[in-house]
């Protein structure tokens, strides 16, 4: 984990560039969400056949009828399930903060420092999302770590000692993340709900191949080559494959929507 | 033990490659019987659509009855919407530029309707990766894009072969549905990215053109996520576009820059179904 080797310069560019798509991304989310809250609200106001009248006069408007199909369909589960959500986020932002101030981490590969700096910021703004549309959608908002995996955590923090240790860990909430996210999408029962979950799903994913490369680098001593940007004429030939083992994305260890739920 | 190959020297052991190899193949393995199961979910929701009566009672349970009854209407959704912000898909993105031909628009819809429109889709940017990825492995055995790193072609291959995977889950459910699969590429911007891939000369070139199809995947499955009507289709969507996200992130770390861009997986990018000429 010793590598320096990092153009600070280009860095600095990536991370703008980085900011640009995310503000482009909030901005989405934002309208989403806004969305969704328009169509909670008119849940409340219009009767079935009003709705159709709305539809017939909108006729060809897919944007309405994408929007009207979540009305009838926000449930308390969908509310367990922003909830479950928040706190699987709420508990990788605390793992990543923790992670932060580790000497190792600290004082180590500043590719890997920013890294889990950026992830953060990442989960903080899924778990501001997940807790908007819970609260949205009636509910409260959760600001409580998940507690299956707080334990699992709490297990495992004696224990991390290396980079690697550090990476393993987060590798394993990226995964539950993806995994509980995907899952998500199939269960929750309004348009605007899926998009969300839908949306934030691949970026777990993305970070777990990110970290699953880094922990292949870490695992052959090939910690100078965590850098960006990489040399990669010398990475090796399993760092271009281990980052996505699955064609599918697996759910089988998915975290049930009650999980996380406000109690 | 490192291995050496030529002059350059493997830095981890063969015994560790291919236990990595192997651990990988395993993990892909596993994934595919549910794949199977799903893609009959979704024939099978098709099906059952299909053979209800045209003005029956419709089974509540099945939610997204105003895109299924309409047809054509979850490609409607698909062209027109884009959250908010009144981007048709792919209009902006650069492996998706062409503008597709009111014929090409037309011939789609009498093929291929409702979400057979959004699974023929999905099967041409499918084939449309892996012809890439074999163009790509072409090129580079013929020596056009220089010395390929190791990383670049385990990335390629394996890549290719969840590609395929993808396309023939899709293709299944064609099938399934009493049409025919497709086995070629029918996007009307398959032209300019043959083009682009013949004036590739290095592996960066590539790998750029690369990661263009796979944000293109990745945003067309999320943007299938919330317009197919099919619970099924639904979750198949959703089990693949985290996978072609994968595909990027690695891509943008081999081509030295970040790998994770966004927040939230954006659709600017996402192919349109008129983009579709069968």
């Amino acid at each position: 984990m010793g590598g320096e080797r990092i153009d600070t310069r280009l860095l600095e560019e990536l991370t703008e560039q980085s900011q640009d798509l995310n503000s482009d991304a909030v901005r989405i989310t934002a309208e989403a969400l806004g969305d969704f809250t328009e169509v909670t609200r008119e849940q409340s106001s219009r009767r079935w056949w009003q709705r159709g009248g709305v539809v017939a006069g909108a006729a060809g408007s897919a944007a309405v009828l994408t929007s009207l199909r979540a009305v009838a369909a926000t449930s308390s589960d969908d509310v367990k399930a922003l909830q479950t959500a928040a706190s699987i986020e709420n508990l990788a932002i605390s793992v990543y903060q923790t992670a932060a101030g580790l000497p190792f981490i600290k004082d180590g590969n500043k590719t890997v420092a920013a890294f889990i700096a950026k992830t953060t910021t990442q989960h903080q703004a899924h778990a501001q999302a997940f807790n908007a549309a819970a609260a949205q959608a009636g509910g409260k908002a959760q600001s409580g770590p998940d507690p299956k995996y707080a334990a699992v955590v709490k297990k495992a923090l004696p224990s991390i000692k290396t980079p690697a240790d550090v990476v393993a860990l987060a590798i394993t909430l990226e995964d539950v993340a993806a995994q509980t996210y995907t899952k998500n999408v199939g269960q929750v029962s309004s348009t605007e709900l899926r998009k969300l979950f839908a949306s934030v799903a691949p970026v777990e994913a993305q970070h777990r191949a990110t970290l699953l490369a880094v922990q292949a680098l870490l695992a052959g001593n090939l910690g100078d080559l965590i850098a960006i940007p990489t040399n990669a004429a010398k990475l090796p030939a399993a760092a271009g494959s281990v980052g996505f083992p699955d064609a599918f994305y697996p759910t089988k260890s998915a975290s049930p929507i009650t999980e996380g739920a406000v109690k | 033990m490192t291995a050496t190959r030529d002059d350059w020297e493997l830095p981890i052991s063969e015994e560790q490659l291919a236990r990595l190899t192997r651990d990988m193949e395993a993990a892909h393995r596993d994934t595919l019987p549910a794949m199977r199961a799903s893609a009959v979910d979704l024939t099978d929701d098709i099906r059952s659509r299909r053979a209800a009566p045209a003005d029956g009672p419709r089974d509540p349970g099945r939610r997204r009855f105003l895109l299924g009854a309409g047809g054509v209407a979850a490609g409607l959704a698909l062209a027109a919407c884009s959250s908010n912000n009144k981007k048709t898909p792919a209009s902006s993105g650069k492996a998706a530029s062409t503008t597709p031909s009111a014929s090409a628009s037309a011939s789609a819809a009498g093929t291929y309707t409702g979400d057979l429109k959004v699974v023929a889709l999905a099967v041409a940017l499918e084939n449309q990766a892996v012809g890439a990825y074999q163009a790509t492995l072409a090129a580079a055995k013929a020596g056009k894009l220089g010395k390929v790193p190791p990383a670049v072609a385990t990335f390629v291959t394996t890549a290719m072969a969840q590609h395929t995977d993808h396309a023939k889950a899709w293709n299944a459910v064609l099938t399934g549905a009493g049409k025919p699969a497709i086995t070629n590429v029918p996007l009307s911007n398959q032209p300019a990215t043959l083009a682009a891939l013949g004036k590739a000369a290095t592996v960066g070139d590539v790998a750029q053109l690369a990661l263009q199809l796979e944000d293109q995947a990745a945003q067309t499955y999320l943007f299938a996520t919330y317009n197919v009507t099919s619970p099924a289709g639904i979750a198949t969507a959703a089990s693949i576009a985290p996978v072609e996200a994968m595909h990027a992130a690695i891509l943008n770390f081999v081509l030295g820059q970040y790998p994770v861009p966004a927040d939230f997986l954006p659709t600017d990018k996402a192919a349109s179904p008129t983009l579709l000429t069968v």
